[in-house]
């Protein structure tokens, strides 16, 4: 006992950032009369104000970046922050039509093999260079480095050529027509080369220091506390309104509602409970918080370790797929926030097969086909046995509340059906590392991710399993490769539509995972940040946040609670 | 004597509490079948976050479960825990400290060595480290806080036989020609079981607490099962609004090690020669 309190006293001295949260908590608490004050302001925040440059908007992230340059980083918080400093070729706008955003505009050739990139003329970095194709080409170059080991290598590795025949043209040249070409440009960050050239994007003091084009320039980077962005005065796009980003680094989902009930941070992202039980519920927090939900292009499900018996066999992987009811998952650990799928991509685009149903709950024809496949109970205790053993396997999946309900849940329906699941959640970072990359698993509950074009090449291709790429599942169907190759060198919209609604029909039918739901994205945003599109565009709330403001009477006083808590 | 001892230490209000409140807790844990008015492990997703009421004493929890019936069974799984590993724990520090303390020279020296060596490294830290290498079960967590928390008893143990070695009735029994584990098991031992039940009493409130620990952190009971622990794990991120997931399992665990440590102290002031209640 007196073990723990020495560890949480440590643990206080040493990360000031909780010290933050306590005395927020303090300052919160005793903020009765700051309440009475807010009423005013809690009426001006419903009307309506003339767009208007200035503020800061706080934000907050779980976890903190490991560096800046997302061609190296590759995760969601590095992503977060780096697009508001560094620009791509391409953007997706509002609608997911593509259009420039370094670029004047690009020409495809006839053959669809070369791709010519015009850029806008005077683009400058934030120290004052100037931005040119050489960039771009010195981009592209770092990106396909083997040295760079890049997550995202293999949507530029098929590019044949690379020329830059002056400062503003870039063309790139294909093997062979390449469908998901545009979208990767759109994905791509383009990197200062006279600041980089030379080193190694792993190691370079320019991941914490960046210098970009974008909105905003980084500022300040306090470890463990906080990330500033102010605005950059050489913004090739333009001026955006509010001046300052910060983004607080709170490892904690329940440390950071803390602090968006105390009005210390302006956003976050929200789990179902919070989204449709507690903000609902709370009149002082509905009144000063606008939601927002847009479905996300990202799906849930449990993977099989194809590798191992008895998942190799697709009667067993449909008789778990009958046995597990996803609308029970959809209606309680989601609260109704989630779609059940057919198809790997978002529900009601185009890329999703219409005509696919889910696997129904239907565990008397889960029970026919274990049969089928061998399993019986022999000793009569309940669990299926084959070959004297029993089918018992550990669900792995990260420490993520609504993963971890599901899991519950699903272990529940498939002890009905005889099968012994164990649950198992583990911190990120190491399940990853231990168990993902390394396939020492049977079963996971994971998600998807997904970009705009339909390829899903690295997730399902038969060549994509070495460790740390993203077949880590072991699925190998020459059917469905040869739909993928196919998929990424079809043009045509219309045809390539036909070969990704079969490509999800085959893997419905092999069901080498189950899809579990596709679910919503849920934030909260303090009603003083205007300018944001609700309903959500199908961009989603976060694609205009340049043009997003803070009126001046909404703003946080400069010195008061924010300063407190921001040291 | 031991029985003395109890009532002794009894006399003491406090530690009577204590013995009540440890007394209580197991009826209820041991009951748990009998009393708790769901399955711990039922699942309702139509029933999520209610707050108490008269179907449901504590409220429930993220999946509709019943918190009161989660407490019950959750409550033997923490009383095992801390029985069991209090039990390796002892029986560790039972061995090495009668070797230590009854051949001494080398092997003392060793055994002591390593003793410091064990308490230099903060334990929950140490726990934490081992536990991340196994898979996280009751059994797992059981075993590595026995196997980490020894080094008390140890020291208890062969001060005890350090002293005792000298005294006249061992000296006696050691010329009339008793072996080794004759002195050790009929005459040393015996004498020093009392400071050992001490320790261990109060060693269980630490393990009840590590366990807890352990839980919350997800290293520990894995789910379905309840545990104090992850229960009040799955209440951290509602505290402000269910506050029946945070509170009770809190409580639970305030009181139950309270009651550990209030008999454990007890039993201590009991054993002091200088206690007021003892003259």
């Amino acid at each position: 006992m007196k073990n723990l309190a020495f560890l949480i006293n440590q643990f206080l001295k040493r990360n000031a950032k909780y010290r933050v949260i306590a005395t927020c908590l303090v300052l919160s608490a005793c903020g009765d009369s700051s309440q009475e004050l807010s009423a005013q302001a809690l009426s001006n925040l419903n009307k309506s104000y003339p767009s208007q440059s200035g503020g800061t908007l706080l934000d907050a992230t779980i976890g903190e970046p490991s560096g800046l340059i997302y061609m190296v980083a590759g995760e969601s918080a590095a992503g977060a922050i780096s697009s508001n400093i560094f620009n791509k070729l391409l953007k997706y706008d509002k609608n997911l039509d593509l259009e420039g955003e370094l670029v004047e505009g690009w020409q495809v050739s006839s053959d669809q093999k070369t791709i010519t990139f015009k850029l806008k003329p005077n683009l400058k970095w934030s120290d004052g260079k100037p931005l040119t194709s050489a960039d771009v080409l010195w981009t592209w170059q770092a990106v396909t480095d083997e040295k760079t080991r890049s997550p995202y290598a293999s949507d530029f590795q098929l590019v044949k050529k690379a020329e830059t025949p002056d400062a503003l043209t870039f063309s790139v040249t294909y093997d062979q027509a390449y469908a998901p070409a545009l979208d990767s440009w759109a994905g791509l960050q383009i990197l200062p080369k006279h600041l980089l050239q030379g080193q190694d994007l792993h190691t370079t003091a320019f991941a914490r220091k960046p210098v970009g084009s974008n909105y905003y320039k980084l500022d300040s980077w306090a470890n463990g506390e906080n990330i500033k962005l102010s605005r950059n005065p050489s913004s090739v796009l333009g001026q955006a309104k509010i001046d300052n980003l910060v983004t607080r680094i709170i490892p904690d989902s329940s440390a950071q509602f803390l602090e968006l009930m105390a009005d210390n941070i302006d956003s976050m992202g929200l789990d179902p409970i919070k989204y449709v039980r507690i903000i609902p519920a709370r009149p002082e927090l509905k009144q000063k918080l606008a939601l927002y939900k847009e479905l996300g292009n990202s799906y849930t499900y449990m993977g099989f370790n194809l590798k191992r018996k008895p998942y190799d066999d697709v009667r067993v992987r449909k008789a778990i797929n009958y046995a597990i009811d996803k609308q029970e998952i959809i209606d309680g650990v989601y609260l109704g926030l989630g779609i059940d799928i057919a198809s790997p991509y978002k529900p009601g685009t185009r890329w999703s097969n219409p005509d696919l149903k889910p696997y129904p709950y239907d565990p008397k024809k889960a029970k026919v086909l274990l049969k089928e496949a061998g399993f019986t109970d022999i000793d009569g205790d309940g669990v299926l046995e084959r070959d004297g053993k029993p089918f018992s396997f550990e669900i792995l999946t990260n420490q993520n509340k609504e993963r971890e309900k599901s899991a519950v849940l699903i272990q529940r329906r498939l002890k009905n059906v005889g099968i012994q699941a164990n649950v198992r959640a583990i911190e990120w970072a190491s399940f990853i590392s231990r168990f993902i990359k390394t396939g020492d698993f049977d079963v996971v509950i994971l998600g998807w991710g997904l970009g705009l074009d339909p390829d899903q090449f690295n997730i399902w291709h038969s060549s994509q399993q070495a460790p740390g790429q993203f077949n880590f599942i072991g699925y190998n169907n020459p059917s469905i490769d040869k739909l993928l190759e196919q998929g990424r060198t079809e043009l045509n919209p219309d045809k390539r539509q036909k070969i990704y609604h079969e490509f999800a029909r085959v893997l419905l039918e092999d069901s080498p995972i189950v899809y579990l739901s596709a679910g919503y994205g849920l934030s909260a945003i303090h009603k003083r940040v205007k300018g944001i599109e609700n309903p959500a565009p199908p961009a989603g709330v976060g694609w205009n946040t340049y043009d997003w403001y803070i009126p001046e009477p909404l703003r946080r006083p400069v010195s008061g609670r924010t300063e407190i808590s921001a040291n | 004597m031991n029985k003395s001892l109890l009532q002794r230490a009894l006399q003491n209000p406090l530690s009577k509490a204590g013995f009540v409140i440890i007394v209580l807790v197991f009826l209820l844990a041991m009951l748990a079948p009998v009393i708790a008015p769901y399955d711990p492990n039922d699942i309702n997703v139509k029933a999520i976050l209610l707050s108490p009421s008269w179907q449901h004493w504590m409220g429930t929890d993220g999946l509709g479960r019943d918190v009161l019936s989660r407490m019950l069974y959750g409550g033997r799984i923490s009383l095992l825990v801390g029985l069991v590993a209090v039990g390796i724990s002892t029986a560790i520090g039972i061995l090495l400290g009668a070797i230590a303390g009854y051949y001494r020279g080398w092997v003392d020296t060793l055994i002591m060595r390593l003793v410091d060596v064990m308490l230099s490294i903060p334990s929950f830290f140490l726990i934490l480290a081992v536990i991340a290498f196994l898979t996280p079960s009751i059994i797992n967590v059981m075993i590595v806080i026995g196997l980490t928390s020894w080094m008390g008893v140890t020291r208890l143990v062969r001060a005890e036989f350090l002293s005792l070695s000298g005294r006249e009735f061992v000296l006696a029994s050691r010329t009339l020609g008793a072996k080794d584990a004759r002195l050790i098991f009929t005459h040393l031992l015996p004498n020093s079981l009392t400071p050992i039940i001490v320790s261990s009493v109060l060693g269980v409130a630490g393990a009840v607490l590590m366990e807890s620990g352990l839980s919350f952190l997800g290293l520990g009971v894995q789910a379905p099962q309840a545990s104090w622990g992850n229960i009040l794990t799955d209440g951290k991120d509602y505290i402000q609004f269910a506050w029946w997931l945070s509170l009770f399992p809190g409580l639970a665990i305030l009181i139950t090690v309270l009651g550990y440590n209030l008999l454990g102290e007890g039993l201590r002031d009991a054993l002091d020669p200088r206690s007021e209640n003892n003259r």
